[in-house]
């Protein structure tokens, strides 16, 4: 199941997210839920239309099932996700 | 012996995050039929990358040609035809054929 510690390699789809910072600070506090994920991007589904925030410089505090919050650096989440489940995670 | 963990690990993880995309894709079909399309195709992607077979319970229910999250009733006509059980996409019109004879296939 999807934890703190597999996120950066699990599916986000589905997901409750924040913006907690973006160097757009228009884009910060966008929440809602995750629809489409691409390399540079999440789609986010808000109560104002769909919002597609780049994961670079971005921080997203992701909800997880069970009331779980994680903080996550967009930029370890750049990749493809079809790759993410084999990338390296660096530090 | 390291790198065989590592890969198991890969595909346990792919398979759940296959399980989860098809989840995702029967609970986004009533609003937006496009984005459980979207998510039938990262889950093929994620199978083919990681060489896993999509689960019994979901292999039936996308269309190999344009990757529709496929509802019976709804975007799927289910015939069958000489011992064939033939699934059409309504989406696209593609037909796919499975044997009506074995019965453990779902």
């Amino acid at each position: 199941m999807i934890s703190p510690q597999n996120v950066l390699r699990h599916e986000l789809i589905g997901l409750n997210v924040l913006v907690a910072s973006a160097s757009n600070p228009s884009h910060v506090g966008v929440c809602g839920r995750i629809i489409d994920e691409t390399r540079n991007t999440l789609v986010i589904e808000t109560g104002r239309g769909l919002k597609r925030i780049p994961k670079k410089y971005s921080i997203f505090q992701i909800r997880l099932p069970g009331e779980c919050v994680v903080e996550v650096d967009g930029s370890a989440l750049v990749a493809q996700p079809d790759k993410r489940i084999t990338m390296r995670i660096q530090v | 012996m390291a790198a065989k963990a590592r890969k198991t690990n890969h595909r346990r993880l792919a398979r759940e995050r296959i399980e989860a995309l098809f989840r995702q894709a029967a609970l986004f079909y009533p609003e937006n039929p496009e984005w459980s399309r979207r998510c039938v195709e990262r889950a093929r992607k994620i199978a083919m990358r990681q060489r896993v077979r999509i689960d019994r319970r979901f292999k039936r229910r996308f269309c190999r040609r344009c990757n529709a999250y496929l509802v019976p009733g709804a975007n799927m006509r289910v015939r069958i035809h000489r011992g064939c059980v033939i699934v059409t996409c309504l989406v696209c019109g593609h037909r796919s054929r499975y044997p009506a004879v074995r019965s453990q296939h779902g």
